[in-house]
């Protein structure tokens, strides 16, 4: 078997502890993804990628560091990735979504944390995930206050540079944040000792377009009847962007998107034609953390498209490609993140407008809208995402749940019961 | 056909191994998916690959003549009522 247990020792995890890890996540993808009929091929990548979740990629980012280069952990979709692989470093995206990780970041968070900062700090501190070992630098944001005293606390273990997200959406918001991406600039150049040209930042804006590109291509497949992809292999292969190579990450999208594709072609689907459809939106859904897909799905219904961060957020909008200066291309960056909308913004329409929007492409039947625990802003925003699809008559269900199986259960009974209304 | 009960697990010495494996049985139309290595079967992680009894003895064939290094095979019992569990 693959042994990691050097690796992990040279970053000196603690390897009792992640063995505890590595004995539940077999079982789990098994049930949650191994037990699906009818996969496409292409996801045999996603499944190599969990099977060897800590060994292959961590191997490559240490690789790179050994050549010099340098690697960035971020923790939120309004990180722009572009600046960190112009400076010829990584990004990789770190946010915690193991129940596994909860109790370490319970040792020195309150209790009503959410589980996703709790898991991310638990990471770190129980030294359990390798990424959270490797990375030089963590890169922060302010998009909520949670994570804002987070990053005050990971950085007694790592260095770590917060971006100061806006919190509205107003022309000089949009300005700010142009400026807090030229300081990211000087910050990313300091610790990889390579200088931002505009030539690298004009590539990079493209390599990252290429990948959102694949995943739009991807999510378009998913409009289809019958559906051609499951909710939960479509949400682990956005789980996997975050940290994989970009590049590779566009090529296993496209391969798979191609595949998909020809499946249309076919009308062969992974749910029958007249399926329920079901969008997922609110809070982040981190790897692994597929409770509430595979609730969704093991009831009938498929999840065929999320407004998440790990869904549409995260690649809708392109940057403009024509900017040809540093100034011009860091605009382009603030204006295509500034398109994102988070519920950290107040008011905060956009969301309400691209939840409706995704509805009509994607034919949606309903709409689950949910929030992990403690998650102040997407549970208060649920009750304006409520009163505007009552206008538009989208019946919703909004749920508020953590990692843990103890509420599972209760969710299923509620998810059965909602999918039982829409089937009336 | 064989044991409903159990499914058949063919572990590798590195991922390198299992992904040759892999793309071989693909090229000839046999069933097989790459999965997390489970406890049961060893304490080390990494992939395997879920292949179906009818298939062993090409299996074993295929790996002899394209020179695959695998750890083992190994029959592994399928967890039925398997209950969501988070990780």
């Amino acid at each position: 078997m693959a042994d990691y247990r050097q690796m992990w020792t040279d970053l000196k995890m603690d390897l009792d502890k992640h063995d505890l890890l590595c004995e539940v996540l077999p079982e789990a993808f098994g049930g949650v993804y191994l037990s699906q009929k009818n996969r496409p091929q292409g996801m045999d990548f996603y499944d190599f990628v969990v099977s060897e979740i800590h060994g292959v990629r961590p191997a490559e980012l240490i690789e790179h560091q050994k050549a010099g280069g340098k690697v960035f952990g971020t923790f939120c979709v309004y990180v722009p990735d572009e600046v960190i692989f112009a400076a010829g470093g990584i990004a990789a995206g770190l946010c915690g979504g193991s129940q596994f990780w909860v109790s370490g970041g319970e040792k020195v968070l309150p209790p009503n944390t959410c589980p996703l900062i709790k898991a991310s700090v638990g990471a770190r501190l129980d030294k359990t995930c390798p990424f959270f070992l490797i990375a030089d630098m963590y890169v922060g944001e302010t998009t909520c206050d949670g994570k804002k005293k987070a990053w005050e606390i990971l950085a007694g273990e790592v260095p770590v540079h917060v971006m100061d997200i806006p919190q509205m959406k107003r022309e000089k918001d949009i300005a700010e944040f142009q400026a807090e991406i030229m300081e990211f600039i000087k910050v990313v150049e300091k610790v990889t000792g390579n200088k931002v040209t505009s030539e690298a930042l004009g590539q990079s804006i493209k390599l990252i377009n290429e990948k959102r590109r694949a995943l739009q291509r991807l999510y378009a497949t998913r409009k289809a009847a019958p559906v051609p992809i499951s909710g939960k292999d479509a949400l682990l292969v956005t789980q996997i962007a975050f940290y994989d190579d970009p590049a590779r990450c566009a090529a296993m999208a496209n391969k798979l998107s191609e595949e998909l594709e020809e499946r249309i072609g076919r009308k062969e689907g992974v749910f029958p034609e007249d399926a329920l459809r079901i969008l997922v939106t609110g809070t982040p859904l981190a790897i692994p953390n597929w409770k509430l897909h595979h609730i969704i799905e093991t009831a009938g219904a498929a999840v065929v498209v999320e407004e998440l961060c790990t869904g549409t957020r995260y690649f809708e909008n392109l940057v403009d490609e024509s900017g040809t200066t540093i100034e011009e291309q860091v605009k382009a960056l603030a204006e295509r993140y500034m398109k994102t909308n988070c519920a950290c913004f107040t008011p905060n329409p956009g969301r309400i407008d691209d939840i409706v929007r995704l509805a009509d492409e994607y034919k949606v039947d309903g709409i689950i809208d949910t929030n992990l625990q403690f998650c102040n802003l997407y549970s208060t925003e649920s009750y304006l995402v409520k009163q505007a699809l009552a206008s538009h008559d989208i019946p919703v269900l909004h749920i508020e749940t953590d990692y843990s199986e103890q509420d599972y259960e209760q969710l299923r009974t509620r998810v059965e019961a909602f999918l039982e209304i829409l089937r009336k | 056909m064989g044991n409903p009960d159990y499914n058949w697990y063919i572990l590798f010495p590195n991922h390198r191994e299992g992904l040759r494996l892999n793309r071989e049985l693909k090229e000839r139309g046999i069933k097989n998916t790459i999965a997390p290595t489970p406890r049961i079967a060893s304490t080390s992680c990494g992939i395997s690959l879920i292949v179906d009894e009818a298939d062993l003895d090409d299996i074993k064939q295929i790996i002899t003549d394209r020179e695959i290094s695998i750890e083992r095979m190994v029959q592994v019992p399928v967890q039925n009522s398997w209950q969501y569990r988070s990780c």
